[in-house]
């Protein structure tokens, strides 16, 4: 918004500053951090900004509330990861498992869109709670084609492997950058990285545009911008299938990833808990949530308890504290950090900070 | 006369067993400001809800300029230049007002459906939408939420919404109500500026007498869902039975009307 805010200038900037070196840190993530779960933890950085703002598209803009998401994340995920599987490795399958995502996406989220957002936001809820359940159950019993439980397990394309020199110096061995080897895996950190954001910067240009004002006048009051002439179940509808297009698209990245998709990586509903946090902690309505709420939730998920595990380690010897500390309660702190952060930012951080103290 | 541009003919409305709209066949013509007086429950906000498409009709139709709108979604309708203010505040709180106004020059521009280009990129719009900032004096509270005005200036951007969709047939219900006396002659004098236009419909609901003497070229009343009288003002004014009807209620209620 460009016109706007000219009030909150402070805060919009500290989010902002924060956005900007979060994109710095994934930029030069596999030089920075060097070890092998860093990277996996990056590249997960990356695909969820893009899911959880995806899904912001919906909630945050639009005010439309889906339990459908990971399903579309899912059938972009499945799709490249049969073919792979099938095919065998090559960008042939990635192409065509992206597109049949995206097709599958897009009938379900017509389907879905039109039959029920006419209804009140409850029921459509619940539909598409219904609609991932089944996709769920589906996934997991067609084990034929999904690997049902157990999930694929395929190779990416060569380029991707880590075996693969991207460059080679005279002897024949892979030059390395600051001491990080040019090969394959570093390739395939960078398409994680370039595709996120581009869908990332696409979605930023969406919200901005007419169309986006469009979804926040529909969030705001749904009866009044259909009378000043927005067809808002079309509206509805559009938004809806955007971002199932865009979710789709993170789960094929994920699974070229991966090199594994399985209904664990990919479609359960503990992804979509996730993803809800994620949107919660960063900030409905706003890109930059999006991007703060995955970075906050994806580096507890991953570093809390070893954080843990120091500070319990180093406190050896007060009485107390080293047992509440344990490694193993990790969850009850991570739980008491989300009450915390929902008690002092109502909007998420990012709403909270770039909107002020509304209301307070 | 000019042919009319809003015409309902029959038009009736039933909740269950209520008829809440009961028949009621009406020519609105452009250059005529019309206001509509009745009791509360007469059925003239559900009157107004069947001609901009809140509500449909259980029979009778809705023509704008000859062609049938009774089934048409509310959007559409605003497309074939019915525009309707509403008489509860209705606008969308958490944006600015600026970008309020721009919502609705946009939604009569087409441009809702591009979405690679930055809103700021349509100055056309800005434009306009500046336009009636300025003709509904909001400028100064231009980047303000709308939740954030006060009373009285959000019944201006109300007003101002409806004017940036540059309808053809302009509804107003109670676009004073709640307003205090020092800030009604604003929203009067807008409406009164829209009824210099000869080519725009005007049709007010109204209570307060000053207002429908001060702009009325026609009055039509509705008690009980139906229409009880349609004609001159002065002759409608003086006229028993709508005395009666709605002097007399309208007394009885009086502090809703003094609010």
């Amino acid at each position: 918004m460009i016109t706007s805010d000219t009030r909150h200038t402070t805060g919009t900037l500290v989010i902002k500053s924060v956005v900007a070196l979060i994109a710095a840190l994934l930029l030069f993530a596999p030089f920075l951090f060097q070890d092998v779960r860093s990277l996996e933890v990056a590249a997960r950085i990356c695909i969820f900004i893009v899911l959880v703002a995806s899904f912001d598209l919906l909630i945050g803009y639009t005010g439309i509330v889906s339990f459908a998401h990971t399903m579309f994340f899912g059938f972009g995920a499945y799709g490249a990861a049969i073919l792979l599987k099938q095919m065998g490795p090559g960008w042939t399958p990635v192409l065509l498992g992206a597109l049949a995502g995206v097709a599958v996406s897009l009938v379900f989220a017509v389907a879905i869109g039109l039959l029920s957002l006419r209804v009140k936001a409850i029921f459509f809820a619940m539909i598409t709670l219904a609609a991932a359940s089944v996709v769920l159950v589906l996934a997991s019993q067609l084990s034929q084609i999904t690997g049902g439980e157990d999930g694929i397990i395929y190779k990416s394309p060569d380029l991707f492997k880590t075996a693969t020199k991207l460059l080679t110096d005279a002897d024949g061995k892979v030059v390395r950058l600051w001491d990080v080897k040019l090969n394959g895996k570093l390739a395939a950190y960078y398409f994680v990285f370039i595709t996120s954001l581009i869908l990332f910067l696409a979605m930023l240009r969406f919200v901005g545009s007419p169309f986006g004002t469009v979804l926040k006048a529909i969030r705001e009051n749904e009866a009044r911008a259909e009378a000043i002439g927005y067809r808002v179940v079309a509206y509805r509808t559009a938004v809806f299938c955007l971002s199932a297009t865009i979710a789709s698209l993170a789960g094929t990245v994920y699974a070229v990833w991966l090199k594994y998709t399985g209904p664990d990586t990919a479609l359960s509903f503990s992804i979509m808990i996730d993803i809800l946090l994620m949107v919660v902690i960063g900030g409905m309505g706003t890109m930059w949530g999006a991007v703060i709420g995955a970075v906050l939730l994806i580096l507890a998920q991953y570093y809390l308890r070893d954080l843990m595990g120091a500070a319990s380690e180093a406190l050896t010897g007060v009485p107390l504290l080293p047992e509440l500390l344990a490694p193993d309660r990790w969850l009850f702190w991570l739980g008491i950090i989300f009450i915390l952060l929902v008690y002092f930012f109502p909007r998420g951080i990012a709403g909270t900070m770039m909107t002020g103290r509304k209301g307070a | 006369m000019t042919s009319p541009s809003l015409v309902t003919e029959d038009l009736t409305i039933r909740f269950g067993g209520h008829v809440a709209v009961n028949s009621v066949s009406c020519a609105f013509h452009p250059g005529e400001l019309t206001v509509i007086v009745g009791p509360n429950g007469a059925g003239k906000t559900t009157f107004f809800n069947l001609i901009s498409g809140q509500l449909t009709a259980t029979s009778g139709r809705v023509l704008k300029d000859g062609t049938e709108i009774t089934g048409l979604s509310p959007s559409a309708r605003a497309h074939h230049g019915v525009g309707r203010a509403f008489q509860l505040t209705n606008l969308f709180p958490q944006l600015t007002v600026l970008e309020n106004i721009r919502l609705a020059v946009q939604a009569r521009s087409g441009h809702g459906w591009r979405m690679f280009r930055p809103v700021s990129g349509f100055r056309e719009l800005t434009r306009k939408a500046e336009h009636y900032l300025e003709a509904t004096r909001l400028s100064t509270v231009a980047h303000q939420a709308a939740a954030t005005l006060p009373h009285g200036d959000q019944r201006k951007l109300e007003v101002a919404l409806l004017m940036a969709m540059e309808p053809d047939v302009y509804m107003f219900d109670e676009p004073t109500a709640g307003m205090s006396l020092d800030h009604a002659p604003d929203v009067l004098d807008l409406i009164a500026q829209i009824k210099a236009d000869t080519s725009k419909t005007v049709l007010l609901v109204e209570h307060k007498m000053e207002v429908v003497r001060a702009l009325a070229d026609r009055i039509i009343v509705l008690h009980n869902g139906e229409l009880l009288a349609d004609g001159d003002p002065t002759e409608i004014m003086s006229s028993r039975i709508v005395r009666d009807v709605y002097l007399g209620t309208a007394q009885g209620t009086g502090g809703e009307d003094a609010a």
